[in-house]
Protein backbone atom coordinates (compact mmCIF):
# COMPACT_ATOMS: atom_id res chain seq x y z
CA UNK A 1 0.00 0.00 0.00
CA UNK A 2 1.07 3.61 -0.46
CA UNK A 3 -0.20 4.76 2.89
CA UNK A 4 1.05 4.57 6.44
CA UNK A 5 -2.43 3.75 7.79
CA UNK A 6 -4.17 0.49 8.65
CA UNK A 7 -7.65 -0.33 7.39
CA UNK A 8 -9.61 1.28 10.24
CA UNK A 9 -7.43 4.38 10.11
CA UNK A 10 -7.93 4.64 6.35
CA UNK A 11 -11.71 4.67 6.76
CA UNK A 12 -11.47 7.09 9.66
CA UNK A 13 -9.17 9.37 7.64
CA UNK A 14 -11.58 9.36 4.68
CA UNK A 15 -14.62 10.11 6.86
CA UNK A 16 -12.76 12.85 8.69
CA UNK A 17 -11.48 14.38 5.44
CA UNK A 18 -15.03 14.43 4.03
CA UNK A 19 -16.60 15.73 7.27
CA UNK A 20 -14.02 18.46 7.70
CA UNK A 21 -14.56 19.82 4.17
CA UNK A 22 -18.38 19.57 4.20
CA UNK A 23 -19.29 23.22 4.90
CA UNK A 24 -16.44 24.86 2.99
CA UNK A 25 -16.76 22.74 -0.15
CA UNK A 26 -20.58 22.90 -0.19
CA UNK A 27 -20.34 26.69 0.08
CA UNK A 28 -17.82 26.95 -2.78
CA UNK A 29 -19.75 24.58 -5.06
CA UNK A 30 -23.19 26.01 -4.20
CA UNK A 31 -22.11 29.56 -5.03
CA UNK A 32 -20.28 28.28 -8.13
CA UNK A 33 -23.57 26.91 -9.44
CA UNK A 34 -25.33 30.22 -8.79
CA UNK A 35 -22.63 31.98 -10.86
CA UNK A 36 -22.99 29.35 -13.58
CA UNK A 37 -26.72 30.07 -13.76
CA UNK A 38 -26.02 33.82 -13.96
CA UNK A 39 -23.33 33.21 -16.61
CA UNK A 40 -25.63 31.04 -18.72
CA UNK A 41 -28.48 33.56 -18.46
CA UNK A 42 -26.14 36.42 -19.44
CA UNK A 43 -24.86 34.30 -22.36
CA UNK A 44 -28.42 33.64 -23.48
CA UNK A 45 -29.24 37.38 -23.50
CA UNK A 46 -26.01 38.09 -25.44
CA UNK A 47 -26.82 35.35 -27.93
CA UNK A 48 -30.38 36.60 -28.50
CA UNK A 49 -29.07 40.10 -29.22
CA UNK A 50 -27.02 38.79 -32.15
CA UNK A 51 -30.05 37.62 -34.15
CA UNK A 52 -32.60 40.02 -32.61
CA UNK A 53 -30.68 43.26 -31.96
CA UNK A 54 -33.72 44.99 -30.44
CA UNK A 55 -34.05 42.40 -27.66
CA UNK A 56 -33.73 44.30 -24.34
CA UNK A 57 -32.11 46.98 -26.48
CA UNK A 58 -33.41 49.93 -24.45
CA UNK A 59 -31.83 48.81 -21.16
CA UNK A 60 -28.30 50.22 -21.08
CA UNK A 61 -27.17 47.76 -18.37
CA UNK A 62 -27.92 44.87 -20.69
CA UNK A 63 -26.32 46.12 -23.91
CA UNK A 64 -24.12 43.56 -25.67
CA UNK A 65 -20.86 45.28 -24.67
CA UNK A 66 -21.74 44.87 -20.99
CA UNK A 67 -23.71 41.62 -20.74
CA UNK A 68 -21.26 39.58 -22.84
CA UNK A 69 -18.23 40.24 -20.54
CA UNK A 70 -20.47 39.42 -17.57
CA UNK A 71 -21.27 36.07 -19.24
CA UNK A 72 -17.60 35.14 -19.65
CA UNK A 73 -16.32 36.51 -16.32
CA UNK A 74 -19.14 34.87 -14.35
CA UNK A 75 -18.34 31.57 -16.13
CA UNK A 76 -14.55 31.58 -15.80
CA UNK A 77 -14.15 33.23 -12.38
CA UNK A 78 -17.50 32.75 -10.64
CA UNK A 79 -18.19 29.18 -11.72
CA UNK A 80 -14.69 28.11 -12.74
CA UNK A 81 -12.87 29.65 -9.80
CA UNK A 82 -15.21 28.43 -7.09
CA UNK A 83 -15.87 24.99 -8.61
CA UNK A 84 -12.14 24.38 -9.11
CA UNK A 85 -11.34 25.60 -5.58
CA UNK A 86 -13.97 23.34 -4.02
CA UNK A 87 -12.61 20.42 -6.06
CA UNK A 88 -9.07 21.25 -5.00
CA UNK A 89 -9.89 21.41 -1.29
CA UNK A 90 -11.96 18.23 -1.18
CA UNK A 91 -9.68 16.15 -3.35
CA UNK A 92 -6.48 17.28 -1.65
CA UNK A 93 -7.92 16.48 1.82
CA UNK A 94 -8.98 13.03 0.58
CA UNK A 95 -5.75 12.20 -1.22
CA UNK A 96 -3.60 13.41 1.67
CA UNK A 97 -5.92 11.63 4.15
CA UNK A 98 -5.99 14.70 6.40
CA UNK A 99 -8.62 17.11 7.65
CA UNK A 100 -9.21 20.38 5.83
CA UNK A 101 -7.37 23.13 7.76
CA UNK A 102 -8.25 26.84 8.17
CA UNK A 103 -11.97 26.27 7.61
CA UNK A 104 -13.03 29.69 8.95
CA UNK A 105 -10.41 31.43 6.83
CA UNK A 106 -11.54 29.50 3.77
CA UNK A 107 -15.18 30.47 4.37
CA UNK A 108 -14.06 34.11 4.77
CA UNK A 109 -12.01 33.77 1.56
CA UNK A 110 -14.97 32.30 -0.34
CA UNK A 111 -17.17 35.16 0.91
CA UNK A 112 -14.62 37.78 -0.24
CA UNK A 113 -14.37 36.01 -3.61
CA UNK A 114 -18.15 36.08 -4.05
CA UNK A 115 -18.32 39.74 -3.00
CA UNK A 116 -15.53 40.50 -5.49
CA UNK A 117 -17.53 38.73 -8.20
CA UNK A 118 -20.66 40.68 -7.30
CA UNK A 119 -18.78 44.00 -7.33
CA UNK A 120 -17.08 43.13 -10.61
CA UNK A 121 -20.30 42.13 -12.35
CA UNK A 122 -22.20 45.21 -11.13
CA UNK A 123 -19.28 47.44 -12.18
CA UNK A 124 -19.22 45.99 -15.70
CA UNK A 125 -23.02 46.23 -16.01
CA UNK A 126 -22.85 49.85 -14.82
CA UNK A 127 -20.31 50.66 -17.52
CA UNK A 128 -17.09 50.62 -15.51
CA UNK A 129 -15.39 47.82 -17.45
CA UNK A 130 -11.67 48.17 -18.10
CA UNK A 131 -12.33 47.08 -21.69
CA UNK A 132 -9.59 44.43 -21.52
CA UNK A 133 -10.95 41.00 -22.44
CA UNK A 134 -11.11 38.58 -19.49
CA UNK A 135 -9.81 41.34 -17.21
CA UNK A 136 -12.91 43.55 -17.48
CA UNK A 137 -13.42 43.82 -13.72
CA UNK A 138 -11.91 46.92 -12.08
CA UNK A 139 -8.55 46.24 -10.44
CA UNK A 140 -9.98 46.48 -6.92
CA UNK A 141 -12.61 43.84 -7.74
CA UNK A 142 -9.95 41.54 -9.25
CA UNK A 143 -7.91 42.00 -6.07
CA UNK A 144 -10.86 40.58 -4.14
CA UNK A 145 -10.65 37.46 -6.33
CA UNK A 146 -6.91 37.00 -5.78
CA UNK A 147 -6.74 37.51 -1.98
CA UNK A 148 -8.72 34.31 -1.19
CA UNK A 149 -6.21 32.38 -3.28
CA UNK A 150 -3.54 33.14 -0.71
CA UNK A 151 -5.64 31.24 1.85
CA UNK A 152 -6.33 28.42 -0.62
CA UNK A 153 -2.62 28.10 -1.48
CA UNK A 154 -1.68 27.96 2.21
CA UNK A 155 -4.44 25.40 2.97
CA UNK A 156 -3.44 23.31 -0.04
CA UNK A 157 0.25 23.12 0.86
CA UNK A 158 -0.50 22.66 4.56
CA UNK A 159 -2.53 19.56 3.71
CA UNK A 160 0.30 18.33 1.50
CA UNK A 161 2.87 18.89 4.25
CA UNK A 162 0.68 16.91 6.69
CA UNK A 163 -0.15 14.09 4.27
CA UNK A 164 -0.26 10.55 5.57
CA UNK A 165 0.26 8.96 2.16
CA UNK A 166 3.70 8.22 0.73
CA UNK A 167 3.06 9.04 -2.91
CA UNK A 168 1.90 12.21 -4.68
CA UNK A 169 -1.00 11.18 -6.92
CA UNK A 170 -1.14 12.70 -10.41
CA UNK A 171 -4.26 14.74 -9.52
CA UNK A 172 -2.31 16.35 -6.68
CA UNK A 173 0.34 17.60 -9.10
CA UNK A 174 -2.37 19.37 -11.08
CA UNK A 175 -4.09 20.72 -7.96
CA UNK A 176 -0.93 22.16 -6.46
CA UNK A 177 0.09 23.68 -9.77
CA UNK A 178 -3.26 25.39 -10.31
CA UNK A 179 -3.11 27.15 -6.94
CA UNK A 180 0.26 28.65 -7.85
CA UNK A 181 -0.42 29.42 -11.50
CA UNK A 182 -3.65 31.41 -11.05
CA UNK A 183 -2.27 34.19 -8.78
CA UNK A 184 0.88 34.41 -10.95
CA UNK A 185 -1.25 34.83 -14.07
CA UNK A 186 -3.57 37.47 -12.63
CA UNK A 187 -0.87 39.54 -10.94
CA UNK A 188 1.40 39.52 -13.99
CA UNK A 189 -1.40 40.42 -16.41
CA UNK A 190 -2.76 43.16 -14.15
CA UNK A 191 0.76 44.59 -13.72
CA UNK A 192 1.32 44.61 -17.47
CA UNK A 193 -2.06 45.95 -18.55
CA UNK A 194 -4.06 47.75 -15.88
CA UNK A 195 -0.97 49.09 -14.03
CA UNK A 196 0.48 50.16 -17.36
CA UNK A 197 3.85 48.41 -17.24
CA UNK A 198 3.62 47.93 -21.01
CA UNK A 199 1.59 49.63 -23.70
CA UNK A 200 0.55 49.27 -27.33
CA UNK A 201 0.68 45.83 -28.91
CA UNK A 202 2.64 44.52 -25.91
CA UNK A 203 -0.58 44.90 -23.92
CA UNK A 204 -2.33 42.71 -26.47
CA UNK A 205 0.38 40.06 -26.04
CA UNK A 206 -0.01 40.21 -22.25
CA UNK A 207 -3.79 40.12 -22.64
CA UNK A 208 -3.82 36.95 -24.74
CA UNK A 209 -1.03 35.32 -22.76
CA UNK A 210 -3.40 35.75 -19.81
CA UNK A 211 -6.67 35.03 -21.62
CA UNK A 212 -5.38 31.74 -23.01
CA UNK A 213 -3.60 30.62 -19.85
CA UNK A 214 -6.49 31.35 -17.51
CA UNK A 215 -8.30 28.55 -19.34
CA UNK A 216 -5.32 26.23 -19.83
CA UNK A 217 -3.42 26.72 -16.58
CA UNK A 218 -6.38 27.32 -14.29
CA UNK A 219 -9.56 25.59 -15.47
CA UNK A 220 -7.93 22.75 -17.42
CA UNK A 221 -5.67 21.38 -14.64
CA UNK A 222 -8.61 21.30 -12.23
CA UNK A 223 -10.68 19.39 -14.79
CA UNK A 224 -7.92 16.89 -15.55
CA UNK A 225 -7.25 16.38 -11.83
CA UNK A 226 -10.94 15.53 -11.38
CA UNK A 227 -10.88 13.09 -14.33
CA UNK A 228 -7.75 11.31 -13.09
CA UNK A 229 -9.40 10.72 -9.73
CA UNK A 230 -12.99 10.04 -10.73
CA UNK A 231 -12.68 7.70 -13.71
CA UNK A 232 -10.45 5.08 -12.00
CA UNK A 233 -12.20 5.51 -8.65
CA UNK A 234 -15.73 5.04 -10.00
CA UNK A 235 -14.97 2.01 -12.19
CA UNK A 236 -12.55 0.48 -9.67
CA UNK A 237 -9.63 0.28 -12.09
CA UNK A 238 -6.23 2.05 -11.89
CA UNK A 239 -5.18 4.49 -14.62
CA UNK A 240 -4.10 2.66 -17.78
CA UNK A 241 -0.60 4.19 -17.79
CA UNK A 242 0.54 6.15 -14.78
CA UNK A 243 3.79 6.98 -16.61
CA UNK A 244 1.83 8.74 -19.34
CA UNK A 245 -0.24 10.65 -16.78
CA UNK A 246 2.89 12.20 -15.26
CA UNK A 247 4.36 12.89 -18.70
CA UNK A 248 1.07 14.64 -19.52
CA UNK A 249 1.29 16.87 -16.45
CA UNK A 250 4.88 18.00 -16.97
CA UNK A 251 4.50 18.59 -20.71
CA UNK A 252 1.31 20.56 -20.05
CA UNK A 253 3.23 22.63 -17.48
CA UNK A 254 6.07 23.30 -19.90
CA UNK A 255 4.23 23.94 -23.18
CA UNK A 256 0.85 25.52 -22.42
CA UNK A 257 2.30 28.81 -21.25
CA UNK A 258 3.72 29.51 -24.73
CA UNK A 259 0.53 29.06 -26.74
CA UNK A 260 -1.40 32.28 -26.03
CA UNK A 261 -0.04 34.49 -28.79
CA UNK A 262 -1.69 32.37 -31.49
CA UNK A 263 -4.81 34.45 -30.72
CA UNK A 264 -3.07 37.39 -32.38
CA UNK A 265 -2.25 35.75 -35.72
CA UNK A 266 -2.54 38.40 -38.40
CA UNK A 267 -2.09 41.18 -35.87
CA UNK A 268 0.64 43.86 -35.93
CA UNK A 269 3.14 41.79 -33.95
CA UNK A 270 6.63 40.50 -34.75
CA UNK A 271 6.24 37.19 -36.60
CA UNK A 272 8.36 35.33 -34.07
CA UNK A 273 5.90 36.04 -31.23
CA UNK A 274 3.10 34.41 -33.22
CA UNK A 275 5.40 31.54 -34.24
CA UNK A 276 6.18 30.83 -30.59
CA UNK A 277 2.43 30.58 -29.95
CA UNK A 278 2.01 28.21 -32.90
CA UNK A 279 4.92 26.00 -31.80
CA UNK A 280 3.61 25.94 -28.20
CA UNK A 281 0.18 24.92 -29.51
CA UNK A 282 1.66 22.09 -31.62
CA UNK A 283 3.67 20.82 -28.64
CA UNK A 284 0.41 20.66 -26.68
CA UNK A 285 -0.46 17.58 -28.75
CA UNK A 286 1.88 15.64 -26.42
CA UNK A 287 -0.07 16.15 -23.17
CA UNK A 288 -3.42 16.02 -24.99
CA UNK A 289 -2.63 12.68 -26.64
CA UNK A 290 -1.24 11.17 -23.42
CA UNK A 291 -4.27 12.26 -21.43
CA UNK A 292 -6.69 11.15 -24.15
CA UNK A 293 -5.06 7.70 -24.45
CA UNK A 294 -5.05 7.29 -20.69
CA UNK A 295 -8.68 8.20 -20.16
CA UNK A 296 -9.90 6.09 -23.07
CA UNK A 297 -7.80 3.01 -22.29
CA UNK A 298 -8.80 3.18 -18.62
CA UNK A 299 -12.46 3.14 -19.66
CA UNK A 300 -12.11 0.25 -22.14
CA UNK A 301 -14.18 -2.63 -20.80
CA UNK A 302 -16.16 -0.37 -18.46
CA UNK A 303 -18.26 1.67 -20.86
CA UNK A 304 -21.39 -0.24 -19.78
CA UNK A 305 -21.15 1.58 -16.43
CA UNK A 306 -22.16 4.79 -18.22
CA UNK A 307 -25.72 3.49 -17.98
CA UNK A 308 -25.65 3.35 -14.20
CA UNK A 309 -23.23 6.03 -12.94
CA UNK A 310 -24.04 9.75 -13.19
CA UNK A 311 -20.51 10.68 -12.14
CA UNK A 312 -19.02 8.55 -14.89
CA UNK A 313 -21.33 9.99 -17.54
CA UNK A 314 -20.18 13.53 -16.85
CA UNK A 315 -16.53 12.53 -16.32
CA UNK A 316 -16.34 10.61 -19.61
CA UNK A 317 -18.15 13.35 -21.50
CA UNK A 318 -15.70 15.92 -20.09
CA UNK A 319 -12.67 13.77 -20.87
CA UNK A 320 -13.74 13.09 -24.45
CA UNK A 321 -14.47 16.74 -25.01
CA UNK A 322 -11.04 17.61 -23.60
CA UNK A 323 -9.44 15.62 -26.40
CA UNK A 324 -11.77 17.04 -29.06
CA UNK A 325 -11.53 20.69 -27.99
CA UNK A 326 -7.76 20.50 -27.40
CA UNK A 327 -7.09 19.01 -30.85
CA UNK A 328 -9.33 21.67 -32.30
CA UNK A 329 -7.54 24.39 -30.32
CA UNK A 330 -4.07 23.30 -31.40
CA UNK A 331 -5.09 23.14 -35.06
CA UNK A 332 -6.69 26.58 -34.77
CA UNK A 333 -3.26 27.99 -33.98
CA UNK A 334 -1.99 27.20 -37.50
CA UNK A 335 -1.82 30.25 -39.76
CA UNK A 336 -3.44 28.36 -42.64
CA UNK A 337 -6.35 27.40 -40.37
CA UNK A 338 -6.70 30.93 -39.02
CA UNK A 339 -6.96 32.34 -42.54
CA UNK A 340 -10.43 30.83 -42.56
CA UNK A 341 -11.60 30.64 -38.95
CA UNK A 342 -10.10 33.75 -37.30
CA UNK A 343 -12.73 36.34 -36.31
CA UNK A 344 -15.58 33.90 -37.02
CA UNK A 345 -18.10 32.00 -34.90
CA UNK A 346 -15.79 28.96 -35.07
CA UNK A 347 -13.69 30.34 -32.19
CA UNK A 348 -16.82 30.85 -30.08
CA UNK A 349 -17.83 27.24 -30.75
CA UNK A 350 -14.38 26.06 -29.66
CA UNK A 351 -14.46 27.99 -26.39
CA UNK A 352 -17.86 26.56 -25.51
CA UNK A 353 -16.77 23.01 -26.33
CA UNK A 354 -13.93 23.61 -23.85
CA UNK A 355 -15.86 25.25 -21.04
CA UNK A 356 -19.31 23.60 -21.32
CA UNK A 357 -18.13 20.38 -22.92
CA UNK A 358 -14.93 19.65 -21.01
CA UNK A 359 -14.49 21.71 -17.83
CA UNK A 360 -18.08 22.07 -16.58
CA UNK A 361 -19.03 18.35 -16.92
CA UNK A 362 -15.91 17.34 -14.97
CA UNK A 363 -16.84 19.78 -12.20
CA UNK A 364 -20.40 18.39 -12.27
CA UNK A 365 -18.97 14.86 -12.05
CA UNK A 366 -16.93 15.88 -9.03
CA UNK A 367 -20.00 17.37 -7.35
CA UNK A 368 -22.17 14.32 -8.12
CA UNK A 369 -19.53 12.05 -6.61
CA UNK A 370 -18.51 14.11 -3.60
CA UNK A 371 -21.69 15.77 -2.36
CA UNK A 372 -23.41 12.56 -1.16
CA UNK A 373 -20.22 11.69 0.70
CA UNK A 374 -19.88 15.17 2.18
CA UNK A 375 -23.53 15.40 3.24
CA UNK A 376 -23.93 11.65 3.92
CA UNK A 377 -27.12 11.80 1.95
CA UNK A 378 -28.21 10.64 -1.50
CA UNK A 379 -29.27 12.94 -4.34
CA UNK A 380 -33.04 13.42 -4.15
CA UNK A 381 -33.85 12.84 -7.84
CA UNK A 382 -32.32 10.57 -10.47
CA UNK A 383 -34.63 12.18 -13.04
CA UNK A 384 -33.14 15.63 -12.44
CA UNK A 385 -29.64 14.15 -12.87
CA UNK A 386 -30.66 12.62 -16.20
CA UNK A 387 -32.26 15.90 -17.34
CA UNK A 388 -29.06 17.71 -16.37
CA UNK A 389 -26.86 15.27 -18.27
CA UNK A 390 -28.86 15.17 -21.48
CA UNK A 391 -29.33 18.95 -21.50
CA UNK A 392 -25.57 19.41 -21.04
CA UNK A 393 -24.72 16.90 -23.78
CA UNK A 394 -27.34 18.01 -26.32
CA UNK A 395 -26.84 21.72 -25.60
CA UNK A 396 -23.07 21.51 -25.99
CA UNK A 397 -23.24 19.34 -29.12
CA UNK A 398 -25.79 21.63 -30.76
CA UNK A 399 -23.82 24.73 -29.83
CA UNK A 400 -20.49 23.31 -31.00
CA UNK A 401 -21.83 21.90 -34.27
CA UNK A 402 -23.80 25.05 -35.19
CA UNK A 403 -21.02 27.50 -34.39
CA UNK A 404 -18.16 25.49 -35.89
CA UNK A 405 -20.01 24.80 -39.15
CA UNK A 406 -21.24 28.39 -39.41
CA UNK A 407 -17.76 29.69 -38.56
CA UNK A 408 -15.98 27.74 -41.31
CA UNK A 409 -18.58 28.73 -43.90
CA UNK A 410 -18.50 32.34 -42.66
CA UNK A 411 -14.70 32.39 -42.94
CA UNK A 412 -14.71 30.98 -46.47
CA UNK A 413 -17.32 33.53 -47.52
CA UNK A 414 -15.36 36.39 -45.96
CA UNK A 415 -12.27 35.34 -47.92
CA UNK A 416 -14.25 35.78 -51.14
CA UNK A 417 -14.31 39.51 -51.97
CA UNK A 418 -17.18 38.97 -54.41
CA UNK A 419 -19.61 38.14 -51.56
CA UNK A 420 -21.23 41.20 -49.93
CA UNK A 421 -20.68 41.36 -46.14
CA UNK A 422 -24.42 41.66 -45.45
CA UNK A 423 -25.01 38.36 -47.24
CA UNK A 424 -22.51 36.69 -44.91
CA UNK A 425 -24.27 38.17 -41.88
CA UNK A 426 -27.64 36.94 -43.18
CA UNK A 427 -26.17 33.46 -43.70
CA UNK A 428 -25.17 33.19 -40.02
CA UNK A 429 -28.55 34.21 -38.57
CA UNK A 430 -30.20 30.73 -38.56
CA UNK A 431 -27.12 29.38 -36.77
CA UNK A 432 -27.33 32.17 -34.21
CA UNK A 433 -30.91 31.06 -33.48
CA UNK A 434 -29.60 27.51 -33.02
CA UNK A 435 -27.02 28.94 -30.62
CA UNK A 436 -29.77 30.59 -28.55
CA UNK A 437 -31.70 27.30 -28.54
CA UNK A 438 -28.56 25.50 -27.33
CA UNK A 439 -28.14 28.13 -24.60
CA UNK A 440 -31.74 27.56 -23.48
CA UNK A 441 -31.12 23.80 -23.27
CA UNK A 442 -27.92 24.37 -21.26
CA UNK A 443 -29.79 26.73 -18.93
CA UNK A 444 -32.53 24.13 -18.37
CA UNK A 445 -29.87 21.58 -17.39
CA UNK A 446 -28.16 24.01 -15.06
CA UNK A 447 -31.45 24.84 -13.32
CA UNK A 448 -32.20 21.10 -12.90
CA UNK A 449 -28.83 20.65 -11.19
CA UNK A 450 -29.32 23.75 -9.07
CA UNK A 451 -32.64 22.35 -7.82
CA UNK A 452 -31.07 18.97 -6.99
CA UNK A 453 -28.12 20.68 -5.29
CA UNK A 454 -30.41 22.96 -3.27
CA UNK A 455 -32.47 19.96 -2.17
CA UNK A 456 -29.28 18.25 -1.04
CA UNK A 457 -28.23 21.25 1.06
CA UNK A 458 -31.69 21.52 2.59
CA UNK A 459 -31.78 17.75 3.14
CA UNK A 460 -35.05 17.65 1.23
CA UNK A 461 -36.74 14.36 0.38
CA UNK A 462 -34.25 11.90 1.84
CA UNK A 463 -35.65 8.73 0.30
CA UNK A 464 -32.49 6.68 -0.18
CA UNK A 465 -29.41 6.48 1.99
CA UNK A 466 -27.40 3.71 0.40
CA UNK A 467 -27.47 3.56 -3.38
CA UNK A 468 -24.38 5.60 -4.16
CA UNK A 469 -22.50 2.57 -2.92
CA UNK A 470 -21.23 4.09 0.27
CA UNK A 471 -18.47 1.61 0.83
CA UNK A 472 -16.93 3.89 3.42
CA UNK A 473 -20.09 3.99 5.49
CA UNK A 474 -20.83 0.29 5.04
CA UNK A 475 -17.36 -0.76 6.11
CA UNK A 476 -17.43 1.60 9.01
CA UNK A 477 -20.76 0.15 10.09
CA UNK A 478 -19.16 -3.30 9.94
CA UNK A 479 -16.29 -2.15 12.11
CA UNK A 480 -18.72 -0.57 14.55
CA UNK A 481 -20.67 -3.81 14.71
CA UNK A 482 -17.48 -5.64 15.61
CA UNK A 483 -17.22 -3.37 18.66
CA UNK A 484 -13.59 -2.43 17.90
CA UNK A 485 -14.06 1.13 16.79
CA UNK A 486 -15.88 4.29 17.69
CA UNK A 487 -17.31 6.42 14.89
CA UNK A 488 -15.80 9.90 14.58
CA UNK A 489 -18.07 12.93 14.72
CA UNK B 1 7.10 51.76 -13.46
CA UNK B 2 10.60 50.45 -12.75
CA UNK B 3 9.30 48.57 -9.71
CA UNK B 4 6.43 47.03 -11.69
CA UNK B 5 8.94 45.79 -14.28
CA UNK B 6 11.20 44.43 -11.54
CA UNK B 7 8.20 42.75 -9.92
CA UNK B 8 7.22 41.02 -13.17
CA UNK B 9 10.76 39.78 -13.85
CA UNK B 10 11.28 38.66 -10.25
CA UNK B 11 7.95 36.88 -10.29
CA UNK B 12 8.68 35.11 -13.57
CA UNK B 13 12.15 34.02 -12.45
CA UNK B 14 10.78 32.85 -9.08
CA UNK B 15 8.02 30.84 -10.76
CA UNK B 16 10.46 29.25 -13.23
CA UNK B 17 13.03 28.33 -10.59
CA UNK B 18 10.27 26.94 -8.36
CA UNK B 19 9.05 24.60 -11.11
CA UNK B 20 12.57 23.32 -11.86
CA UNK B 21 13.29 22.91 -8.15
CA UNK B 22 9.98 21.08 -7.69
CA UNK B 23 10.81 18.66 -10.49
CA UNK B 24 14.29 18.00 -9.05
CA UNK B 25 12.83 17.56 -5.56
CA UNK B 26 10.23 15.09 -6.85
CA UNK B 27 12.92 13.04 -8.63
CA UNK B 28 15.13 13.00 -5.49
CA UNK B 29 12.18 12.00 -3.32
CA UNK B 30 11.40 9.05 -5.59
CA UNK B 31 8.00 10.33 -6.75
CA UNK B 32 8.64 8.87 -10.20
CA UNK B 33 9.61 5.43 -8.94
CA UNK B 34 7.28 2.55 -8.15
CA UNK B 35 4.52 4.12 -10.22
CA UNK B 36 2.43 0.94 -10.16
CA UNK B 37 1.72 1.47 -6.47
CA UNK B 38 1.24 5.18 -7.08
CA UNK B 39 -1.60 4.50 -9.50
CA UNK B 40 -3.25 2.29 -6.86
CA UNK B 41 -3.09 4.78 -3.98
CA UNK B 42 -6.72 5.88 -4.49
CA UNK B 43 -7.85 2.34 -3.66
CA UNK B 44 -7.70 0.72 -0.27
CA UNK B 45 -9.04 -2.30 1.58
CA UNK B 46 -12.53 -0.82 1.87
CA UNK B 47 -12.78 0.46 -1.70
CA UNK B 48 -10.47 -2.00 -3.50
CA UNK B 49 -9.76 -2.40 -7.20
CA UNK B 50 -12.81 -3.92 -8.85
CA UNK B 51 -15.31 -2.06 -6.68
CA UNK B 52 -17.69 0.29 -8.50
CA UNK B 53 -18.35 3.29 -6.28
CA UNK B 54 -21.14 5.22 -7.96
CA UNK B 55 -24.60 4.77 -9.43
CA UNK B 56 -27.88 6.62 -9.88
CA UNK B 57 -29.78 7.20 -6.62
CA UNK B 58 -32.40 4.63 -5.87
CA UNK B 59 -31.31 2.21 -8.56
CA UNK B 60 -29.03 -0.27 -6.88
CA UNK B 61 -29.13 0.22 -3.15
CA UNK B 62 -31.72 -0.60 -0.59
CA UNK B 63 -34.29 2.04 0.42
CA UNK B 64 -33.39 3.77 3.65
CA UNK B 65 -35.53 3.76 6.72
CA UNK B 66 -35.52 7.53 6.73
CA UNK B 67 -38.56 9.13 5.13
CA UNK B 68 -39.04 12.51 3.52
CA UNK B 69 -38.36 15.48 5.78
Amino acid sequence: MTTNLNQADEIRARIEADSSSRIVVSFYWGTALIWLTIATLAGLISSAKLHSPGFLGDIEWLTFGRIRPVHWDAAIYGFGGLAASGTLLWLQARLCQVQLPFKHWLIAGGTIFNLGMLCGVVSVLAGYSTGVETLEFPVWAMTMLVIPYVIIVVANFTMYARKKTKHTYVSQWYLMAVTVWFPVLVLSAEACINFGAVDGVAQAIANWWYGHNVVGLFATPAGIAAAYYLIPKVIGKPIHSYHLSLLGFWTNAIFYNWAGTHHLTGGPLPAWTITIGVVGSMMMFIPVITIGINHHMTMVGSFHLLRTSPTLRFAVMGSMMYTVSSFQGSLEALRSHQEVTHFTHYTIGHVHLGMYGFFAPLMFAMMYYAMPRLMRQEWSSARLIRIHFWCTLIGTALYGAAMCFAGVKQGLMMNDPAIPFLKIVSFTIPFLWLRTLAGLILLAGTVAFLINFGRMLMRYKVTFADPTLFTTERNWDALLASGKEEKPA
Amino acid sequence: MFFVFMFIWAFAIFAGITMVWLLAWAIRKGEFQNLRDGARMIFDDTEPIGTVTDCFPGESGKPAKVGAK
